[in-house]
């Protein structure tokens, strides 16, 4: 568990790391991906302190350890609002880069400063 | 209404509303402003019904892990902001050729905003404050210039990193004590507390993680940022000031921040050329107000979305955003007159309402910030002596310029310009009534020094230095990478 949680959190570091050191605004939205997959994946390792079965409630084996539904609920939720701003974002990265090909974050920065 | 139904059914009608007529706007489009302007007086009616609730009504949705809810006069303050300022922005827009779409993502925001102002749980929150982001993502981006959409796209981003923080925050709050709900926090580890300061702080626009918003509030159209500076800025305030009720250890913490946001704030304010701009520093300032004293907030953040909001919608109409030009070219002395008195209460002149909010703040902070929060005053005095010192003349000249600036629609000659700027600034007017108290010769003498000295500030130092505050603070990769800076220092703040 230990080694497992270690690794969430390099995930999420890397993922941090990306959005502000790659330089390609789409790069940019993938370490936010990145970082959106380790936060989820630190829901689940929460969720599955307790035990790793479905928590469907089965009258067969009362006793196995059920993992945690809530944080799973939550993340679920969360998991759809990030894919939907991911999608916004993409939208409007396509639409910069019909003017500026490169998609050079700083370049962009630089040209719509006022 | 009450006798009608209670006030559970009465919130939850009043919560699925203005989804529905946001989404019902985009199938009947002829109906969209009167629709959205029902939306806004419906809930203006639901706060003052939530002003008369004395003690805290908490409502459980869907059983235990479910939706909390809690409903209060302080919630109330808040909701009411959030429909007076739509209520304005809707007048605004009236005459304007704005699309379905634009009344939809304003319902939408306005109901966003609203669950955001009575939920008491980290998720409702969180939800709530993601459909805000997108929200206002699409009200930014609806010229689809291409600098709207940068301007967005970086709001965006370092939004929904803020909300990353905030979702490890919440799990792990989850983790120590079993709920998300506000009340949880008792148990919460230090980390949990850090990370989902941070994610409030950044989406509240405080200190130096709300540094994103001076250039994402004064690039936005006029009416969106309105109701950006106006009320969206306050849904990351409010579980702040929320939490520091239910939890007095999180003051200190708090109210060092709001301090230094507020010094923050003035400090850029004071320097800034450009009308929009300082506008929005100011909303950073202000915030600080706010949350330096939880116990009163809801009466500032009132008095601040009324001021904001009209000061937003007064500086679009002018002839240019650059102080400089403007001070060679006089503006119609209406559009002067209504700027200067939505001045003259953030500054804090009696008569306006923004003289009671200030006196009851100054009042209610802890002795050690008093200094802080007093030069904070002084600054805004100072730097809202540049619209009240703009110079003013013939209307006729004026307006012409004005005119030819912007598209016809959203001219000082619309009629809904002068209707949201009524609705504001009689608002500002009436809100004296929620705290006469204020109305004292010791407070008013002190009022009108600050202003005095303000003044005098500006004409002797202000107005004749040319610095200008270097703005890489507020370039893109720096905001984000400051993120992790002040992660750091939450950490540290919490375990002190």
């Amino acid at each position: 568990m230990p080694i497992l949680q270690a690794l969430v959190f390099a995930t999420i570091f890397c993922g941090f790391f990306g959005i502000f050191l790659k330089q390609n605004l789409v790069m940019k939205i993938l370490s936010m991906d990145v970082m959106s997959t380790g936060v989820i994946a630190f829901y689940v390792l929460i969720a599955a302190r307790g035990g790793f079965f479905t928590p469907i409630l089965d009258t067969a084996e009362p006793s196995v350890g059920y993992a945690d539904p809530v944080p799973q609920a939550v993340i679920l939720t969360a998991i759809v609002i990030g894919f939907s701003i991911q999608a916004l974002m993409l939208v409007g990265v396509m639409k910069l880069s019909r003017d500026n090909p490169t998609l050079e974050s700083r370049e962009i920065e630089k040209t719509y400063s006022p | 209404m009450t006798a009608v139904m209670s006030l559970e059914t009465a919130t939850l009608v009043w919560i699925a509303l203005p989804f529905l007529i946001g989404f019902s706007i985009y199938l009947l489009p002829k109906l969209a402003r009167p629709a959205a302007m029902v939306m806004a007086c419906l809930s203006w009616v639901y706060s003052l019904l939530l002003l008369q609730q004395d003690t805290a009504l908490t409502m459980q949705l869907m059983d235990s892990f479910g939706v909390t809810l809690q409903l209060d006069a302080l919630s109330g303050y808040f909701v009411l902001t959030n429909a007076m300022v739509t209520a304005a922005v809707l007048l605004y827009c009236w005459s304007s050729n704005k699309g379905a779409f634009f009344y939809t993502q304003v319902m939408v925001l306005h109901g966003a905003v609203n669950s955001a102002f009575i939920c008491a749980d980290f998720i409702s929150l969180y939800v709530a404050l993601e459909v805000i982001g997108v929200a206002s993502f699409l009200l930014m981006t609806y010229a689809r210039s291409d600098r709207a959409i940068w301007v967005g796209l970086r709001y965006l981003f370092i939004s929904n990193t803020a909300m990353l923080f905030y979702l490890m925050g919440a799990v792990l709050l989850y983790q120590s004590g079993g709920t998300f709900a506000f009340a949880g926090l008792a148990q919460a580890p230090p980390e949990a507390i850090a990370l989902m300061t941070l994610g409030l702080l950044t989406k509240g626009g405080i200190f130096v993680s709300g540094l994103w918003l001076p250039l994402t509030h004064s690039q936005a159209e006029t009416p969106v940022s309105a109701m950006l500076s106006g009320v969206v800025v306050k849904t990351g305030v409010f579980p702040l000031v929320r939490c520091a009720l239910l939890f007095p250890e999180l003051q200190p913490l708090l109210g060092l921040l709001g301090v230094g946001t507020a010094l923050l704030g003035v400090g850029y304010a004071m320097f800034e050329k450009d009308a929009k701009r300082m506008l929005a520093f100011h909303t950073v300032s202000q915030l600080g107000f706010v949350l330096a004293a939880p116990a009163v907030a809801g009466f500032y953040a009132l008095t601040h979305g009324l001021v904001k909001s009209a000061l937003f919608l007064g500086a679009g109409q002018l002839p240019d955003r650059n102080f400089k030009v403007l001070q060679k070219q006089p503006i119609a002395w209406p559009l002067w007159g209504v700027l200067a008195i939505a001045a003259l209460s953030i500054s804090g002149l009696p008569l306006l309402a923004g003289f009671g909010a200030k006196t009851l703040t100054l009042k209610t902070v802890q002795p050690w910030q008093v200094i802080g929060m007093n030069l904070a005053a002084l600054g805004t005095a100072i730097s809202f002596a540049k619209f009240i010192f703009l110079p003013h003349g013939n209307s006729k000249e004026g307006s012409l310029t004005a005119s030819a600036e912007q598209p016809a629609a959203t001219s000082i000659n619309n009629p809904g310009f002068w209707l949201a700027m009524g609705l504001l600034l009689g608002g500002l007017v009436l809100a004296n009534g929620f705290y006469l108290e204020a109305y004292s010769f010791k407070s008013m003498a002190k009022a009108m020094l600050t202003l005095g000295s303000g003044w005098s500030v500006y004409w002797l130092v202000i107005r004749q230095v040319p610095l200008k505050l270097p703005s890489m603070m507020e370039q893109f990769d720096n905001l984000i990478g400051t993120m992790s800076l002040m992660l750091t220092l939450l950490f540290w703040m919490v375990l002190a």
